[in-house]
């Protein structure tokens, strides 16, 4: 793994109008589902992002693909070339920019341009996303070869028919699915051969990073570990970056160099994974690990109690957000937002207590 | 209090006959849970869904099947043969065997708040008055640890996060007070930390209650919490069943050690996960034989395809359906490895 920066996410911030319609009026709300979060990613690393539902993982992970806005803050990509922020790029530019990343997501990202090419040699960062869910995610009318293609057309990056036809058995053999499949419709596949599937159309592009959300969530345990070794390989062979995406810590810890958990639109902790999941400092990241069922029966399983639900962000707590459900809370969390450091070598957490909580 | 024996289940699809699930028995003892493990596909909802009577209309249960299920008053029933739409499985239903289903959204009427649903429940198999049965409902849902049960009780399901669903769906079902409960997937949509809760909730009652419980899931780490005695189903067959400490230290079947070798395990961070090779087969392209010689790397050519392995039984409720474990095959194999030492020692 090489040590240079490829996303540089500054205080992202993005925030969601809640509209509830009263009797004569229009009542509107912020909901703020990422809130002032800041983190790299470096080339050919996978980087976790763990949570429980409705944390905002998901909402950073579009923000950095520029798939939603983000209300405030920069994500920087870092090209061999020049940097972009792409959080403040505009319509015109990101749209120029869509076509040079490959994005397989966005309104400009399906008009072909005779400019591709050029912009190409002279811009090659790229980036895409594998979903959750391999059944809803692929086009039940086209074959395989035309789903795995589309990237490729739709980012203007190739145009020659033997040329893509090339690139999409290449990358489809790279992600070991048969290449006499390649004429068939999704319909014919299993929940593991539809996820390579999704894996072959974000990687057609050689992109240089990609978001993996929940992506082996949906999927049972042996297909899950198959998934697992083969992003590894292909990461391996391509240098791509990864953002994995998932609720399951265990996963995660198979995956990851790095690990981030976020509570409520905030980060409360990143790290190394090893020192993240032995040397936990922030509360909460503790009680997610506790609650990890092991298959070993001799393990003790005695979660960590939780008082009560996630608080709705649209009402997020003061001070530190976890301070509601937090067994060594203070008056002080409730009253000052934690401060983001550095405790150990690129371990980040953002605690009052961290320093006692070994 | 439930035995379960060489239960068969098939169904008629556009593509020909089906049998998701294939001489499958099990016994569940009252105050004792069953975890039943299985990949998606693997029939283990189906054959608890029969328990229930709960198959659709073109599925087919078999005429060896029985089911023969002990109530609280210590009658014995035999589910195969009541009507699916019989006056005696509806007292069965909820109020002797409670049900919880993976989705709590799904299994919840959304036009009627949670307290008119669990009082109907309770009013359907107690003879209360509905003031009686509203208390009661407002008890449990104290029980299963929702926050201002009063209030809640009024709440329609769309009201209540993930977590607080799942477990007024418990309430829901423990309200009429069941001696077996069937849990589907109760904790699979839900996160870590209320999975933890719930498994903990669901321990609770039943120390409480002295229920039987059916526990499915395809996560062995839950398994390994929750469960005395687990069973093991692959393509619609049990391959491996006994005390749950003792099938995840010793498992005996090629399948169960797979599965047990492809969990993540925050002891081995960083080494390969060694995942099942090859894909389920699709149920019908079911294999001869073993149902599992296909993807099995210690599979016997010409044994494995194209007969199906006995039950072979290894102690007190621990089983084994693989070739490999039966007596000719086993002393042949300790034969072959003795013959070799004897054959390496002159040479040393």
């Amino acid at each position: 793994m090489t040590q240079d920066v490829l996303i540089e996410v500054r205080d992202l911030e993005v925030c969601f109008d809640i509209k509830t319609k009263k009797l004569f009026r229009t009542e509107v709300q912020q909901l703020r589902a990422v809130d002032g979060v800041s983190f790299d990613i470096r080339r050919g690393e996978t980087v976790g992002l763990v949570g429980e539902s409705g944390s905002g993982k998901t909402t950073v992970g579009r923000a950095i693909l520029r798939a939603i806005d983000p209300t405030d803050g920069d994500v920087i990509f870092h090209s061999r070339k020049r940097d972009v922020d792409l959080a403040h790029a505009d319509a015109k530019e990101l749209r120029g920019m869509r076509k040079k990343m490959g994005m397989v997501m966005g309104e400009g990202a399906h008009s072909i341009s005779d400019m591709a090419h050029d912009l190409l040699r002279a811009f090659r960062p790229r980036m895409s996303l594998v979903f959750q869910d391999p059944y809803s995610s692929l086009n039940p009318r086209m074959t395989v070869r035309d789903i795995i293609a589309e990237p490729l057309i739709a980012g203007g990056l190739m145009r020659d028919r033997d040329q893509i036809d090339q690139r999409v058995r290449e990358i489809a053999a790279r992600c070991k699915l048969n290449l006499e499949h390649l004429r068939r419709f999704p319909h014919a596949f299993s929940g593991g051969q539809r996820q390579r599937i999704c894996i072959a159309r974000a990687l057609v592009t050689k992109p240089d990073f990609v978001v993996c959300d929940e992506s082996v969530s949906a999927l049972d345990v042996s297909i899950q570990a198959e998934i697992v070794n083969l992003l590894k390989d292909l990461q391996d062979e391509m240098g791509v970056a990864f953002l994995f995406i998932a609720h399951d810590l265990s996963v995660v810890a198979q995956i990851s160099h790095r690990v981030a958990v976020m509570y409520v639109g905030k980060f409360v902790e990143y790290a190394p994974t090893d020192s993240l999941f032995f040397k936990p400092r922030h509360p909460y990241t503790k009680a997610l690990l506790s609650a990890i069922p092991q298959a070993d029966p001799d393990a003790t399983f005695n979660p960590m109690r939780l008082e009560g639900e996630i608080p709705n962000p649209l009402a997020a707590p003061s001070g530190c957000r976890f301070h509601t459900r937090c067994p060594m809370a203070q008056d002080i969390c409730k009253a000052k937002v934690p401060e983001w450091r550095e405790l150990a070598p690129e371990h980040f957490v953002a605690c009052h207590f961290a320093d006692e909580a070994e | 209090m439930l035995k379960v024996e060489n239960l068969s289940i098939s169904f008629q699809t556009d593509e020909g006959m089906i049998t998701p699930v294939q001489n499958v028995s099990f016994a569940v003892q009252a105050g004792r849970t069953l975890g039943i493990v299985g990949e998606s596909g693997s029939g283990k909802s189906v054959s608890t869904k029969a328990l229930m009577k709960l198959l659709p209309g073109n599925s087919r249960v078999s005429d060896e099947a029985r089911m023969t299920y002990t109530d609280k008053a210590g009658r014995e029933v035999r589910i195969d043969q009541l009507r699916p739409k019989g006056r005696d499985i509806r007292r069965l239903r909820g109020g002797e065997i409670g049900m919880i289903f993976q989705e709590p959204m799904a299994s919840f009427s959304p036009v009627y708040t949670i307290g008119n649903q669990m009082i109907e429940a309770i009013r359907l198999h107690q003879k209360v008055t509905k003031k009686e049965a509203r208390a009661q409902a407002i008890a449990m849902l104290d029980k299963v640890g929702i926050s201002n049960p009063v209030g809640r009780v009024d709440q329609y399901p769309h009201e209540m996060s993930g977590g607080m669903r799942q477990r007024a769906m418990i309430a829901l079902a423990l309200a009429a007070r069941p001696a077996l409960l069937i849990a589907d997937e109760p904790t699979t949509a839900l996160d870590v930390t209320i999975q933890a809760q719930v498994l903990e909730l669901m321990a609770d009652l039943q120390r409480d209650l002295g229920m039987g419980m059916i526990f499915i899931t395809h996560d062995l780490g839950v398994i390994a919490q929750v469960a005395q005695d687990v069973a093991v189903m692959y393509l619609g067959t049990i391959v491996e069943s006994g005390p749950t400490a003792d099938v995840i230290r010793n498992p005996r079947h090629p399948y169960t050690q797979g599965l047990l070798k492809a969990i993540p395990s925050l002891d081995a961070l960083h080494d390969r996960l060694s995942p099942v090779p090859g894909d389920i087969p699709s149920p019908n392209e079911r294999p001869t034989g073993c149902p599992f010689h296909t993807r099995c790397s210690q599979r016997l050519q010409g044994l494995c395809d194209q007969q199906l392995p006995p039950t072979v039984p290894l102690g007190p409720n621990r089983s084994v359906a693989c070739w490999l474990e039966t007596p000719e095959h086993r002393t042949g194999a300790e034969v072959d490895a003795q013959q070799q030492i004897k054959q390496q020692e002159p040479a040393q």
